[in-house]
């Protein structure tokens, strides 16, 4: 191909290279010019993270042909503002907590600059349609709006993080935010490597057929194929979290549309691709099943021949098409439907969804000369990975090392392997570098969604609102392979009393086995399906025994004492001052106007845990290593809360503790990031750790001061004998003698793997330790006519047992929202024969900020009883009630049943045409 | 999978026309943001991609004699800027607003979203109801002009032949009393793909309707106006019946198809929905 020369100014500076014509600027710009601060979430349009600024506007590289860009003027987030000398708008970005895991960072720091350059003064309004076009899955858009504001009015919002000040309850900012709004940190798909080549997968189309042959002959045929791997020439084991169903490649038959049969490498992405689509692989269809509740029916086809083959880590039926199957109780619930004056049944339904993160999955591996393979992803467990792929390619743990990059948003999608095997068979076979990066289709077509589910509930209520018994039936479609089938029902189990007093309780969870694609563990597994679907129901019974929605909620919620499905006692919770506080941000009290409706929410979850553990090490100079295997998939717990606790324990500034970024042969072994465990866990384990470390050092103080260490204290950089001024050494020089003297650092360890709370029922996931508690609460209208919603109010109240870092909790608090709304209006993957229909950011929408309405976030501090400073997690929860507290508020605007999600403005006619009388 | 083609950026319409009129497969590229769209899920089928963003003719917009010309060449970000008042205004004003994002809008030029030719494209409505025509040129056939219903012809399919440049659209300014509706049906508020849109030109005369326009977007293989709803209303009053017969029969006229974003009996519903509101709205307005 005949290559043409693109003359234009890049950053000020004259820039001439040859280049295909097919080269898309953003090509150009990140592969030929190596300025990879630019990413590409789609190359459709469609989500803005590859924004740059041509001659002053800001435009989606990837629509545009570098050849296009000749004579002109293009700034990326490299030529805005470097470190030292930034960008108002990056200084804004960073103090006022818009940054989360970075991928929108560059592009929506570059579409503030194109509108404040055109308007300098514009209004809330204009800024949200300015970054209409970048989607934000982390934030809810909140803290950026708040940064916007900042650079237009010329001053800090109150309260915004100034500078590190690190104490526990300050607004450090995230220790990485400069490097990512600078558009310098590293995400997977950064990664180049010399002599690097690219892999694509060979997919089936069918989704459930006998796999009779592949035929790799023409696609090897290709200039500039490296190697092509199929199932028949691997050893393969299977592989799973509690199921190990799953193998790298379809052997005898393939059971969901896009499970990869075959993987390409060739010297560069589109001839991998090419190749991939000349492998020809012959099928036998066969009969499939998509409905679950069909799968479960006698006679369905099967999707595995005999379950009962794979190791399985818990105890359950499991037969057919049924994965899993959880039953726990509480009294006699036929009994308490009698005693109930009235008796409420429903069933409630939620579409898959995506977990929505702008960065795709891609891996880059390596393979060295012993075989060893190093793996450079993106992913929320570096070290289970390690064994998922030894028991994938039935390898010794030592033959894989990860190194996580940055991750652009992880919501549970980044859990599992994705594209590491592939890359390692490939890089293997090759014997160079490969990398491996999913299309926007592929990731929303083939990666692990959230579970659809089907929930059944019936209730008994005493004439006075008070519940008796419940019966729940949940059901989860997990596809066509169970990796979080059977822990997404165990958590459902534990939420399908909501945070309610029920002393009657008999609950079923299923999971069924489909040819659908598989369904994975998705930020806060089952809490938006079970919130959608209790608070739905029981709003439904508060109606039937003619009570407010509040007064109903506030009559039966947790107190202390009260216990779970499982027989925890609970302390602690502040399921009433959460449902009382949210109810109050929106007027609840207030007479309703026609037409507006009002709902709430409440929700419980879990915070952590799982082990890890942190290393504190000195450094010669009296400042510190923070070593921890976990990463941080974006929230910035890592980056804040847990430097602000070690801190806290050692009693040294923050910025004296860095944070060490490494790989699994380096750091000490960690579970992942997940489960809102990242201030429970991690952090509790630095502060332990830090307290660890800093007795050693107050020893080592004490023995040089002759001194009892009883008496000795650590502040402003000395170790002294309290009371006495006169003795002291400074911190520095205390460890300046260890490191030089007495053979090396000293290192505070701490390892923490709570025990569970204690319960009364057996229960695969047990007790549930420091449960959070919410409450949310909404006004909305609704077009009676198109049936188009608007939210006009919102309110998120979170018990996050004590606050670490404001600016922390609230972003949590405002992206979960967003992504619960958008759960509740518009998420949906919608799959008809197994294929989905819709994968991309065109059609699987998520909120933009102009969808943001104006939120108003509550923290409520209830400290848990474990654990230092009595945090609680706040990652998953606020994703759930938005699903509940919307269907509720449009029953009451509408006078509508909502028994499915999302609202979407078709839905809301389609009820609106059946509405209740 | 693999895109080879040569790339020629014309500094003249003579110039483009000219690569557009070479031999072998040649397709014409603007703002590019369905071009590249399409180029990332498969090759484009051409030889020769001819770019047009530097055909300074073909940017202007000119409104002389009553007559109004956009360049083909026009982003939806400067129509957005563009202030002419009334009923162009009215139209053109919110279908920018609801035209995909801003990124999208400071690179897509009006005249390829109508060579784009999708059902869905957000220019069609309102350039319908103001009766528009596109130019073409071609460097052996001058030129000539089409009625945007003649230059539709199906699915991502139009009139312009291979070797044409659409290089304007133009229309008669409307009168300062024509009323007008717009509305754009999507799924969120920024960034949607069209349900169902509507545009629709309204002159009223002593009480009576002297010509409707009602065009919609997303519920035939390409936009198109309702002549039999239009037709009901002509010499009519704006009331009650005349209203829902009009928005029935738009309605029936619509052939929208199920996908997921809605089904058709949905955007069929809402064609009568939205028609009743445009001319109750319009009845209203002149009260």
């Amino acid at each position: 191909m005949k290559k043409q020369t693109l003359s234009f100014t890049l950053n000020d500076q004259a820039e001439s290279i040859e280049i295909a014509p097919r080269t898309r600027l953003l090509d150009a710009l990140r592969v030929d010019l190596g300025l990879t601060g630019a990413k590409e979430g789609c190359g459709t349009g469609d989500c803005g993270s590859c924004t740059v600024l041509l001659d002053g506007k800001a435009v989606n590289s990837c629509m545009i042909l570098a050849l296009q860009a000749e004579g002109r003027d293009v700034t990326t987030i490299e030529g805005l503002g470097k470190p030292g000398s930034l960008h108002p708008i990056q200084q804004a970005m960073i103090r006022s907590g818009g940054i989360q895991c970075g991928f929108c960072t560059p592009g929506m720091v570059l579409s503030l600059k194109g509108l404040l350059d055109q308007n300098p003064r514009p209004d809330e309004a204009a800024v949200r349609v300015a970054i209409s076009s970048n989607l934000c899955r982390c934030t809810g858009y909140s803290k950026i709006l708040d940064a916007a504001k900042t650079v237009i009015d010329g001053r800090m919002p109150p309260g915004a993080a100034d500078g590190n000040d690190g104490a526990v309850g300050s607004r450090m900012a995230r220790t990485d935010a400069l490097e990512k709004v600078t558009g310098r940190a590293v995400y997977a798909e950064d990664v180049q490597l010399p002599r690097m080549i690219y892999g694509a997968l060979v997919r089936s189309p069918h989704a459930h057929a006998k796999l009779l042959s592949i035929d790799t002959s023409a696609a090897r045929q290709l200039p500039g194929v490296k190697a092509i791997v199929t199932g028949r020439d691997v050893e393969m084991g299977y592989y799973g979290y509690e199921v190990r169903d799953q193998r790298v490649f379809a052997l005898e038959k393939v059971r969901f549309v896009g499970e990869p049969i075959a993987a390409v490498a060739a010297t560069t992405p589109d001839i991998a691709r090419e190749a991939a689509s000349k492998v020809k692989a012959e099928y036998e269809e066969l009969p499939a099943v998509f409905d679950p509740e069909e799968a479960l029916s006698m006679g369905a086809p099967l999707v595995h021949d005999d379950v009962n083959v794979y190791e399985f880590d818990w105890e359950s039926e499991r037969k057919g098409n049924l994965c899993y199957k959880i039953e726990i109780g509480e009294g006699d619930v036929d009994k308490g439907f009698e005693e109930a004056d009235q008796v409420i049944e429903g069933s409630y339904e939620t579409p898959e969804a995506h977990p929505g993160a702008i960065e795709p999955h891609s891996s880059t591996a390596m393979v060295d000369s012993s075989g060893r393979a190093t793996i450079w992803t993106t992913t929320q467990k570096p070290f289970a990975f390690r064994s998922y792929l030894a028991a994938a390619l039935k390898r010794p743990l030592s033959s894989f090392k990860i190194i996580p990059t940055h991750i652009g948003g992880g919501f549970g999608g980044k859990l599992f392997p994705c594209l590491e095997p592939y890359a390692v068979l490939l890089a293997e076979r090759s014997g160079l570098p490969v990398q491996m990066t999913l299309t926007r289709e592929e990731e929303m077509g083939a990666t692990l969604l959230r579970h659809p589910s089907k929930v059944e509930l019936k209730t008994g209520v005493k004439r006075d609102g008070a519940l008796v018994a419940q019966r729940v039936r949940m059901l989860f479609n997990t596809g066509a392979f169970g990796p979080y089938g059977p822990n997404t029902a165990a958590l459902a189990s534990l939420m399908a009393s909501g945070p309610y007093r029920i002393p009657n309780l008999e609950i079923t969870g299923l999971i069924a086995y489909t040819n659908n694609v598989p369904n994975g563990s998705i930020r806060c597994p089952s809490g938006p399906q079970m919130a959608f679907a209790v608070e739905t129901h029981l709003e439904k019974v508060a109606r039937a025994v003619g009570m407010d929605g509040l007064a109903f909620r506030l009559k039966n919620a947790w107190e202390d004492g009260d216990t779970t499905c499982t027989g925890q006692a609970l302390d602690a919770v502040s399921v009433k001052e959460c449902l009382q506080k949210a109810a109050d941000a929106v007027e609840w009290g207030e007479p309703r106007t026609p037409g507006v409706g009002k709902g709430l929410a409440c929700n419980w979850w879990v915070s952590g845990t799982w082990g890890t553990q942190t290393l504190i090490e000195t450094n010669e100079d009296g400042t510190f290593r923070l070593i921890s295997g976990c990463v941080d998939m974006g929230t910035g717990g890592m980056t804040t809360s847990v430097l602000q606790m070690a801190a806290d324990g050692l009693g040294v500034p923050v910025e004296s503790i860095q944070l060490v970024r490494g790989d699994t042969d380096t750091l000490p072994w960690d579970h992942g990031h997940g489960g809102s465990r990242m201030v429970f866990t991690i952090a509790r384990s630095a502060y332990e750790a830090a307290k660890n470390l800093k007795q050693q050092l107050l020893k080592e103080g004490a023995d040089y001061l002759e001194a009892s260490v009883d008496d000795m204290a650590l502040e402003n950089g000395q170790v002294f004998v309290r009371g006495d001024a006169s003795h002291s050494m400074p911190l520095a020089k205390i460890c300046y003698n260890r490191h030089k003297k007495h053979g090396g650092p000293m290192i505070g360890v701490s390892s923490v793997l709570d025990d569970a709370p204690a319960t009364t029922k057996a229960h695969p996931i047990g007790g549930l330790p420091a449960p959070s508690f919410c409450a949310h609460a909404v006004e909305l209208t609704a077009d009676e006519e198109t049936g188009e919603i608007a939210v006009t109010r919102y309110a998120a109240a979170h018990d996050v047992g004590k606050v670490i870092n404001p600016t922390g909790c609230e972003g949590q608090v405002e992206g979960g929202v967003a992504m619960g709304l958008g759960l509740a209006l518009m998420e949906e993957l919608r799959e008809v024969n197994g294929k989905v229909l819709n994968p991309s950011f065109a059609d699987y929408l998520l909120l933009t900020a102009e969808d943001m309405p104006p939120l108003k976030t509550i923290l409520v501090e209830r400290p848990a009883s474990e654990g230092p400073f009595g945090a609680k997690g706040v990652g998953e929860p606020p994703i759930a009630p938005p699903t509940g507290a919307l269907a509720n508020a449009l029953a009451e605007a509408m006078d509508v049943n909502v028994e499915r999600l999302p609202l979407t403005p078709e839905e809301v006619v389609s009820l609106i045409g059946a509405r209740r009388s | 999978m693999i895109n080879d083609f040569e790339f020629t950026q014309p500094r003249d319409v003579s110039e483009a026309l000219e690569a557009l009129a070479e031999k072998g497969r040649v397709m014409p590229v603007a703002g590019g943001t369905n071009v590249l769209v399409n180029m990332k899920r498969a090759p484009l089928e051409t030889d020769l991609l001819v770019d047009l963003t530097r055909l300074e003719a073909l940017e202007p917009i000119l409104s002389d004699n009553g007559r109004i010309r956009l360049g083909a060449g026009v982003t939806f970000a400067r129509l957005l800027e563009w202030r002419p008042g009334g009923a162009v205004e009215g139209l053109m004003g919110p279908m920018c607003v609801a035209f995909a994002g801003p990124l999208i809008r400071n690179l897509a030029t009006v005249g390829g979203n109508l060579c784009d030719a999708s059902a869905a494209a957000d220019a069609s409505p309102p350039l319908l109801a103001l009766d528009a025509c596109v130019e073409l040129e071609s460097a052996t056939g001058g030129s000539r002009t089409l009625p945007l219903p003649a230059f539709f012809q199906g699915v991502r399919k139009t009139a312009r032949r291979a070797t044409e440049l659409v290089t304007g659209i133009e229309f008669s300014k409307p009168e300062d009393d024509e009323r007008w509706f717009y509305y754009k049906l999507g799924k969120r508020k920024a960034d949607a793909i069209s349900i169902v849109s509507i545009a629709m030109t309204v002159k009223l005369a002593g009480g009576k309707v002297e010509r409707a326009r009602i065009a919609l977007g997303a519920v035939a293989p390409f936009a198109m106006r309702v002549p039999e709803a239009e037709g009901i209303l002509q010499g009519e009053p704006l009331n009650d019946s005349t209203i829902a017969a009009a928005a029935a029969t738009a309605a029936r006229e619509s052939r929208p198809i199920d996908d997921f974003r809605a089904t058709g009996a949905y955007r069929r519903q809402m064609v009568e929905a939205l028609v009743k509101r445009g001319l109750n709205e319009v009845a209203r307005r002149g009260k």
